[in-house]
């Protein structure tokens, strides 16, 4: 009788071990689910809040690519890279897209920052020769083949308040 | 003396006249949509960083984008897209090379569209190939708008597809251009 009892418990036990054993199982799917979703679903960084990976003045960056583009791709290109400079025009094209160049007005480089849609009036407020900090991520460099000088690309820039 | 001033002069003039056959934008719109019919997400993305380069007076015309300024809704599809399908790090530039072969019938001076056909080659993830289709030139306002739609096969630039997502990621894409240039000063 004894016996036949500690059985009974320790099989009670057990079912409730599984029981647990179930449950986590089942918590730990529904955050990998909820991971995945978040994860699937994730939107491209907002680039206001983002922190910058490097934060350099325009020359320096132009000097770098100049020198070394692979070196320099390699380094900075999907990457947030805030840059201080100078506006030396803003485009803007007829479906709203803008486009702040930085750089030195009597060299053909410079560094093209397509504006994000959100800082389209802020960039069209700026004024030639001003300076400023823009924020965006770098993609890569264009060399000067097609005779236009050489840029560089930022992407989905934001202005950074002073 | 009098020579020189008008070797000076003529290359001048030379120069000039070569410089308004060109017309170019940097921030040029492309376009691709990989969408499976299938597949209930789009799978789509747009550069508008593009270089394109346009001369007139032979036909000549040159594309060059960055891999990576291409946007995608989703950041994992844009991420996957970089370093699993064209592998940007290593190859991160496409470019077209090639020539409007009907460019005499496009009247540069005058507004108004015209089709024309382009032929040449397309360079991305380190293959070349040969890419013919039709587009049109709408020359308005001294500018040009050049649009033009084409499909790519991914296997021919060796982009490989994992079974996984092939219900998701169409074996063709489309390439949408939609470039306004302006005369090269």
């Amino acid at each position: 009788m004894q016996e036949h009892q500690t059985i009974k418990q320790m099989q009670m036990k057990k079912k409730s071990i599984i029981r647990y054993v179930m449950l986590l199982l089942l918590v730990l799917a529904a955050a990998l689910a909820f991971y995945m979703y978040k994860e699937f679903n994730r939107k491209p960084k907002n680039l206001s809040a983002a922190t910058a990976d490097f934060t350099l003045q325009e020359q320096q960056l132009l000097n770098e690519f100049a020198a070394d583009e692979k070196t320099a791709t390699a380094k900075y290109s999907g990457k947030v890279i805030a840059v201080t400079g100078t506006v030396k025009a803003v485009e803007t094209d007829d479906t709203g897209n803008s486009t702040v160049i930085l750089g030195n007005s009597s060299s053909m480089s410079s560094i093209r920052c397509s504006a994000d849609s959100l800082e389209t009036q802020a960039v069209a407020a700026l004024k030639p020769n001003s300076s400023i900090t823009i924020k965006g991520i770098c993609t890569g460099y264009n060399t000067d083949e097609l005779g236009l000088g050489a840029d560089i690309i930022l992407n989905r820039c934001v202005l950074v308040k002073q | 003396m009098k020579t020189i001033l008008i070797v000076i002069c003529a290359t001048l003039l030379a120069t000039i006249t070569n410089a308004q056959d060109k017309y170019f934008t940097k921030s040029g719109k492309i376009y691709f949509d990989a969408t499976s019919p299938k597949s209930p997400e789009n799978v789509n993305a747009i550069t508008k960083t593009a270089v394109c380069v346009l001369d007139t007076k032979t036909g000549n015309l040159q594309f060059s984008l960055l891999m990576k300024s291409f946007e995608f809704e989703r950041a994992l599809m844009q991420e996957h897209f970089n370093e699993n399908y064209v592998e940007s790090n290593k190859f991160p530039k496409a470019e077209f090379k090639g020539t409007i072969t009907n460019n005499s019938n496009v009247n540069y001076a005058k507004d108004g569209v015209y089709n024309v056909k382009v032929s040449g080659n397309l360079t991305m993830h380190g293959e070349t190939k040969t890419v013919e289709t039709s587009g049109t030139v709408t020359v308005k306002n001294g500018k040009l708008i050049a649009v033009a739609e084409f499909a790519v096969t991914l296997a021919d630039y060796k982009i490989t597809v994992p079974q996984l997502v092939a219900d998701k990621v169409a074996k063709t894409a489309t390439i949408k251009v939609d470039c306004t240039l302006d005369v090269l000063k």
